[in-house]
């Protein structure tokens, strides 16, 4: 910027425009009404193919072909036999043929697939990281040698088959005209197989508990954008809603006794059992066999076990997250009045968290196990990486005072220790990044580096040979409700690493639900469809013709969304990150309730204002904390407050006809980013 | 309990004299009964609130082979209506959590062993008026022990299994469901016959399951009709065996429902039919002819003119020989006693400008106001040939009242004090202000949901019989299948206790019940029904982590 010339001009500082989010989201969601029309006919040459996540490989036809609603399954091969093959085809015959006037008798009708053979090579159902879950899918055509074509699908893991089946779901369609259903642009031959082996969706259930029903409906729809692990973030700081049966009384730290989870029910939702939605609401066609085992009341609990091939990773966040845990066990705080991290100088704290992981350890089979470490606020630790400034507003800071250690090695300590619980119970710790970036060189071997802050870490971290997670929260915070969808899409989980050897030690990614403002009334919207925009991130190969351009990946997407919410799903709109804004837009605008909340002295209300105010991109600050809590929001308040008084001190100078400090084009950048714009008019 | 309260204080107004001793006394006496009646509203969680309740202090234990037993019934069950609801029920309290209930550790005279379901009437019949009354009785002994629910009418037994299930809770030291402060004597009915439930499939579409969730929904807050606004000014996504081009002012093509889908939501298809198998009439409306450009996207002779697409052409006959079509095609699938004709915000400048319909105007001397009452009245005649009641907008009684057919039901609306008057006028009511009962008015708060009364200011017993009930309305420009299920939830229910729940029962201070609507929204999460906390207003996510029930 120029300095001004003339000593006698006024200038004035004109305004500050607060940008809010909405401002970016103007993604059009006028979807051309003929090409909506023409999704039925998906597949002419040059229209985009509607399976979400894309297949590596696959080639089509033009042809279509009527599919008998009495489908009839054949299974060969070792694993053929396997119960997860035919309950998860009896699940997607229910998705497929959901039409009413499918149930009706259809005799005299000649179908062109009439049969669905499934080969699974392996008969080895264990459920692990890198189980094999590629297939091949073919779909015959008909031709005046066969008159009744054939679907096929071959696979080398029943869980490769399952993702077959999903796909084999998302070629059908209902064809209203004729009222029956239709596969399009057949032949079909798909070769398949995920770019990550770890796809992964956290849910929070101590901020706001979770009911089981909501899990299971969250879990069944994962396995519809092929993801594979739910991280479950099972408690916190606010709430321990799960029971540990060697110490009974930690579950005492759950909000209220109907907010909690049984280890059985834990153990249910790892198995998921498979009661589920489609089933309950759809009652779709007669009674089979296996619905009246569900309905039987002498429950045959290993009858009704259904794996759809989602792995459950536990977390037990310590030492920060984890104030709830006193309540149960008031040793376990360093003192009444400082509650967290869990107090690293006893032996109890550690049997505790040897007791618990031994316990989990029956329920939970996933390889991986979480051990948190992010954000432990020792008091002196968190003064070597952030400002300030959150010393001056978080005013009850936990101190180590009678250690010799100092606080970053105890931190150090605590993490190490807790790991080798872990280890010792064969599972492979998880750590969030906080624990690399301090103290890299201690950290076993072992570890994956769950990456949150920024960009940058996984590059480090597979550099020193670490595995990592990608979970970049300017991208992939499902929480912050101002990325929109294009921003989850393109981001890539091995930005910076060109090294293959480096690039595999990426296992995948993760989007992150964090339950702050999530609850039962809105995670599923908040997860779809923005979750499904990282599932093909991490599904499939990252250049893949026509497809992948960003406007028929917007079409595709949209798509994708309508099949959620066909199956139930409520999914919310794709051009808006999250539906529910809408609402909380009006105590922005509503005075008379602005003027309710201030009454009520509720200061989160103001929190979220503020936030809204500082960081309407969410991903501005990446080198910050930046959650959604309460000591980082007003961090950045003050921070963008302290940048505007800088600025104004600097227009006042410059008013003054001091030249001295002008705008450093650094400084200016800065709160363009956070979308405030000042500008300097002349008046005569 | 209010009246308690009141009596306490005058007590101790009288008291006074006394000395501050005796007066003293009073007090203490009053907090103890205004405290023993807040536990035991705290501990009364049924939502909505029966019409008598009476309760004690025992538990029982749910028999892993909990059972139904119907003997003594009159009612067949032939197409499993009662049983399926039954299994629901059961499945619901037993969803919540895993059962590992071991009954060979407790005392097996404290394990109810079943329900005895008997209904007095053979009939299926589901229909405006269908007797929904029930009486629950849970004992707190017996050999062998069973829960018995009364009812005359299947849908009345549906009634008392859901307040059944809701005296259920998950133990955790049993690790089974346990019935909680038995015994039980419950007697309920509810206070209007129309407890309804406006979606809006033409702004948005809503897929059938989603739709269907809504229905199960309903049945918990005992909602008894949805009243289904299939096609409107942007989307026509039905079809109509008669008009086989009218869904094709669908938004797309698979944003349709075919003649079976609407059936199998309606219905009996075989075993699988919906509302009607969960006690919920479906109410169908076609809103002419103010709200119906759609239709012109298969017949383009509907509308007045190419630029002027609504009205719908009141000067052409093929417009009502199309209306004919459609409510012959309904009264195949929609057997509920009501079909739902709009009439509202009808604006006629089109006709009025275009020529050929100006021309028919002039030629019937009519002007746009008469040429809307002829519009509407025709249609009533057609709708009254297949044999419907009729249910018109308000505007419909607002312009020309004394006109309309004596059994058309007004459907107010706008203002607050339309019911009086239609009620005077000797026609019959139902109440949806807007600006309380209006589910899309996000800032219309459950308190107001809870707190408006149908009934205001008609006293004459015989005109309050006119109001058959009261409807909340989630119209759908800013609803579709991601958001609809928390912007019902829990307003609506709030409308569903004022509609259920004898006036006296009633709380006239809504934060009276906020904790019992807070439990049943609880209860609805977990049932998997998307409900939005109470705090703030419609729809808002919630604020800070914090429990389901303080919210």
């Amino acid at each position: 910027m120029n300095s001004p010339s003339s000593p006698n001009t006024n200038y004035l500082l004109l305004a500050a425009f607060l940008l809010f989010s909405q401002s970016v989201l103007t993604v059009s969601r006028n979807l051309d009404l003929k090409l909506l029309r023409q999704l039925n006919h998906v597949g002419k040459d040059d229209s985009p193919t509607y399976i979400w996540p894309l297949p590596l490989q696959y080639t089509s036809g033009n042809q279509t072909l009527t599919v008998n609603p009495n489908l009839a399954l054949f299974t060969s091969g070792n694993g053929g036999g396997s119960r997860i093959v035919s309950q998860a085809f009896e699940r997607y015959k229910r998705i497929i043929f959901e039409h009413a006037s499918l149930k009706l008798p259809t005799a005299g009708v000649d179908y062109d697939l009439s049969k669905l053979t499934i080969l699974v090579h392996s008969d080895d159902e264990e459920l692990q990281l890198g189980v094999d879950e590629s297939y091949n899918l073919l779909v015959a055509a008909s031709n005046a040698h066969s008159v009744i074509g054939e679907i096929t699908i071959e696979a080398n893991s029943v869980y490769g088959a399952v993702h077959g089946l999903e796909t084999l779901s998302q070629l059908c369609a209902f064809d209203y005209g004729t009222k029956t259903v239709k596969l399009y642009n057949a032949p079909w031959y798909i070769q398949d197989k995920p770019r990550f082996e770890y796809r992964g969706l956290l849910l929070d259930t101590s901020r706001h508990y979770l009911p089981i029903e909501i899990i299971k409906q969250v879990i069944e729809s994962m396995s519809f954008a092929k993801l594979n692990v739910l991280h479950w973030h099972i408690i916190d700081e606010e709430s321990f809603p799960l029971e540990v049966p060697s110490f009974p009384n930690l579950w005492k730290g759950a909000y209220t006794k109907w907010e909690r989870y049984t280890i059985d029910d834990a153990s249910e939702i790892v198995e998921m059992h498979f009661k589920l939605f489609h089933i309950k609401s759809a009652e779709a066609f007669s009674l089979s066999s296996y619905e009246y085992e569900c309905s039987n009341s002498v429950i045959t609990k290993i009858q009704l076990l259904q794996k759809i091939g989602i792995n459950v990773m536990a977390e037990v966040d310590v030492p920060g997250h984890a104030e709830s845990w006193g309540t149960g066990y008031p040793d376990l705080w360093p003192s009444s009045s400082c509650r967290e991290p869990l107090d690293v100088s006893k032996n109890f704290t550690f049997d505790l968290i040897s007791g618990i992981l031994s316990d989990m350890k029956k329920i939970f089979p996933f390889g991986l196990f979480h051990l948190g470490g992010d954000e432990v606020n020792t008091g002196q630790y968190l003064l070597d990486f952030l400002p300030v400034v959150l010393i001056t507003v978080t005013t009850s800071i936990c101190r180590l005072q009678d250690h010799s250690m100092s606080a970053k090695d105890a931190y150090k300590y605590f993490v190490l220790r807790a790991q080798e619980i872990a280890i010792s119970l064969n599972w492979t710790p998880v750590n969030w990044e906080e624990t690399f970036n301090s103290f890299p060189t201690s950290l076993n071997p072992k570890t994956v580096v769950h990456n949150w802050l920024g960009a940058g870490v996984c590059p480090k971290a597979v550099a020193k040979g670490f595995r990592c997670i990608y979970s970049n929260q300017g991208f992939w915070y499902l929480d912050h409700l101002d990325v929109p969808w294009e921003s989850v899409y393109y981001t890539e989980p091995l930005e910076d690493i060109t090294d293959a050897s480096q690039q595999k030690l990426v296992l995948g990614g993760e989007v992150c639900m964090w339950g702050e403002t999530a609850d039962a009334s809105d995670v599923q919207q908040t997860i779809w469809p923005r979750a499904a925009a990282a599932a093909e991130r991490l599904w499939s190969a990252p250049e893949s013709g026509s497809s992948r351009n960003s406007t028929t990946v917007l079409q595709r997407l949209e798509y994708f969304r309508c099949l959620l919410t066909r199956r139930g799903v409520p999914a919310a709109p794709v051009g808006y990150a999250f539906s529910i804004t809408n609402a909380s837009e009006h105590y922005l605008t509503d005075v008379k309730f602005e003027g309710a909340y201030v009454e009520e002295e509720k200061p989160t209300y103001k929190i979220v204002t503020l936030q809204k105010l500082v960081s309407p991109y969410g991903n501005v600050f990446q080198f910050f904390c930046l959650k959604t809590d309460t000591a980082s929001v007003l961090l950045e308040a003050s921070a963008s407050i302290q940048a505007l008084q800088d600025q104004i001190e600097d227009m006042l100078h410059t008013l003054s006809g001091k030249q001295t400090t002008m705008l450093t084009g650094e400084k200016r950048s800065n709160l363009s980013k956070q979308g405030i714009v000042l500008s300097t008019i002349s008046r005569s | 309990m209010l009246k308690n309260n009141t009596d306490c204080l005058l007590s101790c107004c009288r008291m006074g004299r006394r000395g501050l001793e005796g007066m003293f006394l009073w007090y203490l006496v009053c907090i103890f009964v205004i405290s023993a009646n807040a536990i035991d509203i705290k501990h009364l969680n049924i939502w909505p609130m029966p019409k008598s309740v009476s309760y004690g202090y025992g538990n029982l234990h749910l028999s892993n082979e909990f059972e139904l037993r119907t003997d003594g019934s009159k009612f067949a069950d032939a197409s499993s209506i009662l049983k399926d609801a039954f299994k629901r029920s059961i499945d619901i309290v037993r969803s919540t959590h895993v059962i590992e209930f071991n009954a060979s550790k407790v005392d097996p005279s404290l394990v109810l062993k079943g329900i005895h379901i008997v209904v007095s009437s053979p009939s299926d019949e589901l229909q405006h008026g269908t007797d929904e009354s029930y009486k629950l009785h849970v004992p707190a002994q017996g050999n062998p022990l069973y829960a018995h629910i009364e009812a005359k009418t299947v849908y009345g037994a549906l009634h008392g299994l859901e307040t059944f299930s809701q005296v259920c809770h998950y133990n955790i030291s049993s690790r089974g469901i346990q019935v909680h402060q038995v015994p039980w004597t419950i007697a309920d009915q509810p206070r209007f016959s129309y407890r309804g439930l406006l979606i809006d499939t033409s702004r948005h579409y809503l897929p059938v399951p989603v739709i269907k969730k809504v229905i199960d929904s309903m049945t918990y807050a005992k909602l008894n009709v949805l009243h289904w606004h299939i096609v409107d000014t942007q989307s026509f996504p039905l079809e109509l065996p008669s008009y086989p081009k009218l869904w094709n002012g669908a938004y797309s093509i698979p944003e349709r429902y075919s003649f079976a889908d609407a059936e199998e939501i309606v219905r009996q298809v075989n075993r699988h039919f919906y509302a009607k198998r969960r006690g919920i009439n479906v109410l169908a409306e076609i809103d002419v002819p103010g709200h119906a450009e759609s239709w012109g996207v298969g017949y383009p002779a509907l509308w007045p003119s190419k630029d002027c697409k609504q009205p719908l052409d009141v000067s052409n006959e093929f417009t009502f020989k199309l209306i004919d079509g459609i409510l012959a095609d309904f009264s195949k699938i929609f057997k509920y006693k009501f079909v739902h004709l709009g009439g509202d915000e009808v604006n006629t400048s089109c006709w009025e400008t275009t020529p050929h319909v100006k021309k028919w105007l002039h030629k019937n001397h009519m002007n746009g106001s008469k040429a809307y009452e002829y519009f509407v009245l025709r249609a009533q005649k057609i709708a009254l040939s297949h044999g419907y009641d009729i249910i018109n907008w308000e505007e419909t009684f607002n312009n020309f009242g004394k006109k309309l057919n004596p059994k058309t039901v007004v459907h107010n609306w706008l203002g607050s004090s339309v019911a009086q008057n239609v009620v005077k006028a000797g026609l019959r009511c139902i109440v949806s202000n807007q600006d309380s009962w209006y589910l899309d008015h996000l800032d219309a708060l459950w308190q107001g949901f809870y707190l408006n009364e149908p009934l205001t200011n008609i006293t004459d017993p015989k005109q309050q019989a006119l109001v058959l009930g009261g409807e909340v309305c989630a119209w759908a420009e800013h609803i579709d299948a991601s958001d609809i299920e928390q912007t019902i939830w829990p307003r609506a229910a709030a409308a569903a206790e004022r509609l259920w729940t004898p006036y006296d029962k009633l709380a006239k201070d809504p934060e009276k019940v906020k904790s019992r609507l807070s439990y049943f929204r609880c209860l609805l999460n977990q049932r998997g029904v998307a409900a939005a906390p109470l705090e703030g207003l419609g729809r808002e996510a919630p604020v800070e982590p914090a429990s389901c029930y303080l919210q």
